[in-house]
């Protein structure tokens, strides 16, 4: 099955750019006390985030239908989310006012959920072929 | 509702259902005529079904690209007749084997005797 197409390759950067980005805010922004300004990075980046996977995500559902549920975009932010999280702490980017126990408590809980959106994946995969659904390839 | 109108609806209601799916029929009828590019594709499915099939290219490379996907169809690069590069869509061995298939169950039924026969015979009532 193709699984990383062209859209979701793009999504993929935007995301990992949007991911930076809203790292530096946060860091930047735990560090100087500005906790408004906290908030406001985060809705961008949820806001950001929101329209990027629906704009590639219908992109790439026109292309070519895969029946996935979304998991392989969905993989692909919580792989990318974390990865850049720990880089930000590893590389020592991170404001004093963060720490890295909650990237893990993250990744831990946002796992659980992506191992249940896997099985749901799992189970519409039995009707497909190729990845795409059968009632939908000869419509 | 008058008789004529009742009719012409029912028609195009059935119509509607029945020309569901057999899009891909077409789509494969035309490929199996030889290799062709999409515009070629659509003539030739408008053309062949007098004109009761419409297709628009967007949703014929749509349906390409999953017959390309699952290995029905495959696709070489050829220069089109205005110059610029086109995709030539073929039917791969599956694709023919699966179009001989379709077609040995579910079209070749018509043509058995008795039901050719049945199409041809006007109902007198």
């Amino acid at each position: 099955m193709k699984t990383l197409t062209k859209n979701l390759t793009y999504f993929a950067v935007f995301f990992f750019l949007g991911a930076i980005v809203f790292r530096y805010g946060l860091s930047h922004f735990l560090e100087n006390r500005s906790y408004n300004l906290v908030w406001i990075i985060a809705a961008i980046y949820f806001i950001f985030n929101f329209l990027i996977g629906w704009f590639f995500g219908k992109r790439d559902y026109e292309s070519l239908p895969l029946y996935d549920v979304g998991f392989r975009f969905h993989f692909a932010t919580y792989f990318l989310f974390n990865i850049v999280s720990v880089l930000w702490f590893s590389l020592g980017f991170h404001s004093n006012f963060e720490s890295i126990r909650i990237v893990y408590v993250i990744a831990l809980f946002w796992g659980i959920g992506l191992l249940i959106h896997l099985i749901f994946y799992l189970i519409v995969r039995k009707n497909s072929i190729y990845g795409l659904n059968k009632e939908e390839i000869f419509e | 509702m008058n008789k004529n109108n009742q009719l012409s609806e029912l028609l195009s209601a059935w119509e509607e259902t029945y020309k569901k799916g057999q899009l891909t029929l077409w789509i494969f009828l035309a490929l199996k005529d030889g290799k062709k590019y999409v515009d070629e594709i659509k003539t030739f499915v408008e053309e062949q079904s007098k004109h009761t099939m419409t297709c628009e290219s967007q949703s014929l490379y749509r349906n390409l690209r999953k017959y390309q996907h699952v290995g029905v169809v495959d696709y070489e690069t050829g220069v089109g007749n205005k110059g610029p590069e086109r995709k030539y869509y073929f039917l791969t061995k599956l694709g023919h084997k699966l179009l001989d298939n379709f077609i040995n169950r579910n079209i070749n039924l018509f043509f058995n005797k008795r039901i050719k026969n049945l199409i041809k015979k006007e109902d007198s009532k």
